[in-house]
């Protein structure tokens, strides 16, 4: 089962002299338990793509299909099914500043109506996931950049969404603590979701099934995995 | 690669048969370098002429012992002790086909370097997925320092890319 289908996509910002064409006919199909990586140069559209693959934003023309169902027409039905099917780590990270990082991850649970103790529960784990157990009670304002992004994964980790939509999720993060995020993820479609994620680092790009690079507005894809590595002994 | 420093540093651990060093540098190196057991003894052969390491006695099968030298143990120490030269690497073989291809006529350079780019993504793709797999930290780092190799290298390339626009 596909989990995230767009057909044809194109987003267009601005007109006239000022009109950017970000994506341009763009096609992926994103399967159940796929980790799909998108690379590209800054400006390339690896924001556009996921705000529109996620309901975010709309195309200016195509389909996109979340859970075989179109993301058109009815608001609330639309923000009901992003609500319990999608995960988001955005590039601006959107934290509460009212709330403690515990309770920033247990939001999403909240409004799917879980009980508080349980969405504690399950936020404190989440947490902890992304090791920040120790932090649970701190504000946002009160974090370190790097912690900030971790609770901001947390939040879209917790509740075990189909598909998690991130946005360079280990930014900004060293080297180690990336690398646990990127565990994470891949644990996370090892056992069934499905994740699509920007990022310009290759090292994260590699813990993904499939690695797709976007130029020119549309994808293009890379061998798969068992490529003939480099040819250096011919020499 | 230097095989007679690697061995050298496994027999400063306590003395070794030529197949329990191979399986321990195969082990510590996470399969990175595999060696065959002609090269370990070809290896030894070599440390033995250099005064680094003895051959013992032949044991009931037909086997034989190494030890390291007092000598062999100060080279291990220095060697340990000495940074690794630039240029003691193979010369870049990719850096020189980019210029060959930029300074002549009739290649796309831009399809050489995405080819390569998928290509190093791809093998750094199968170093992630052995990384998940090796439970000894050692191991896991000696795959690190080939995926960041191939990292710098796709940033080179990313870079070289974007030069040519
Ligand atoms: N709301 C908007 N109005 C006008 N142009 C926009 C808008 N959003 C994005 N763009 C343009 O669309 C293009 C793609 O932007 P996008 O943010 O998707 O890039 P990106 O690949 O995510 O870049 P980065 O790696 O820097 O995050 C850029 O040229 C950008 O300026
Ligand atoms: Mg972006």
């Amino acid at each position: 089962m596909s989990v995230l289908d767009l057909r044809d996509v194109h987003r267009d910002f601005g007109s006239g002299a000022s009109l950017v064409r970000a994506l341009r006919g763009l096609s992926l199909t994103v399967e159940a338990g796929e980790f799909v990586a998108v690379m590209g140069a800054s400006g390339s559209g690896k924001t556009t793509l996921l705000n529109v693959a996620g309901g975010l934003d709309r195309p200016t023309r195509g389909e996109v299909l979340v859970a075989d169902r179109l993301l058109t027409g009815d608001r609330a039905a639309l923000a009901a099914l992003r609500r319990r099917t999608v995960g988001y780590v955005f590039q601006d990270l959107n934290l509460i500043p009212a709330l403690s990082a515990l309770e920033n991850v247990m939001l999403p649970r909240e409004l799917d109506g879980v009980r508080t103790a349980q969405a504690r529960t399950e936020a404190a784990v989440a947490l902890a996931d992304v090791g920040l157990a120790d932090a649970a009670s701190r504000f946002p304002d009160e974090l370190s950049g790097g912690q900030r992004q971790r609770v901001a994964i947390a939040r879209a980790l917790v509740g075990s969404r189909a598909l998690l939509l991130a946005d360079e999720p280990a930014g900004a993060l060293d080297s180690t603590t990336g690398e646990d995020i990127m565990k994470l993820l891949r644990a996370r479609c090892d056992s069934g979701a499905s994740c699509l994620m920007a990022t310009h680092e290759s090292r994260h790009a590699a813990y993904a099934d499939r690695v797709l690079f976007l130029q020119d507005g549309t994808l293009t894809e890379s061998p798969t995995p068992s490529a003939p590595a480099h040819t250096k002994e011919d020499a | 690669m230097s095989i007679r420093h690697g061995l050298l540093a496994l027999l400063t651990r306590g003395p070794r048969y030529g197949y329990q060093l191979r399986a321990e540098f195969e082990t510590a190196t996470g399969g990175a370098w595999p060696l065959n057991i002609g090269q370990v003894y070809t290896t030894l052969g070599r440390l033995e002429r250099d005064g680094l390491a003895v051959r013992g006695a032949e044991d009931a099968e037909g086997r034989h012992v190494y030890a390291v030298t007092d000598a062999g143990r100060a080279e291990a120490a220095r060697w340990f002790a000495s940074p690794v030269g630039r240029a003691d690497r193979p010369r870049d073989e990719l850096a020189v086909k980019l210029a060959l291809a930029l300074t002549g006529s009739g290649v796309d350079v831009r399809a050489v370097v995405q080819a390569q780019r998928a290509s190093t993504l791809a093998t750094m793709r199968d170093l992630t997925r052995r990384k998940l797999g090796v439970a000894e930290p050692a191991q896991a780092l000696v795959l690190d320092a080939q995926i960041f190799q191939a990292e710098a290298e796709i940033r080179w390339l990313d870079h070289c890319e974007r030069s040519l626009r």
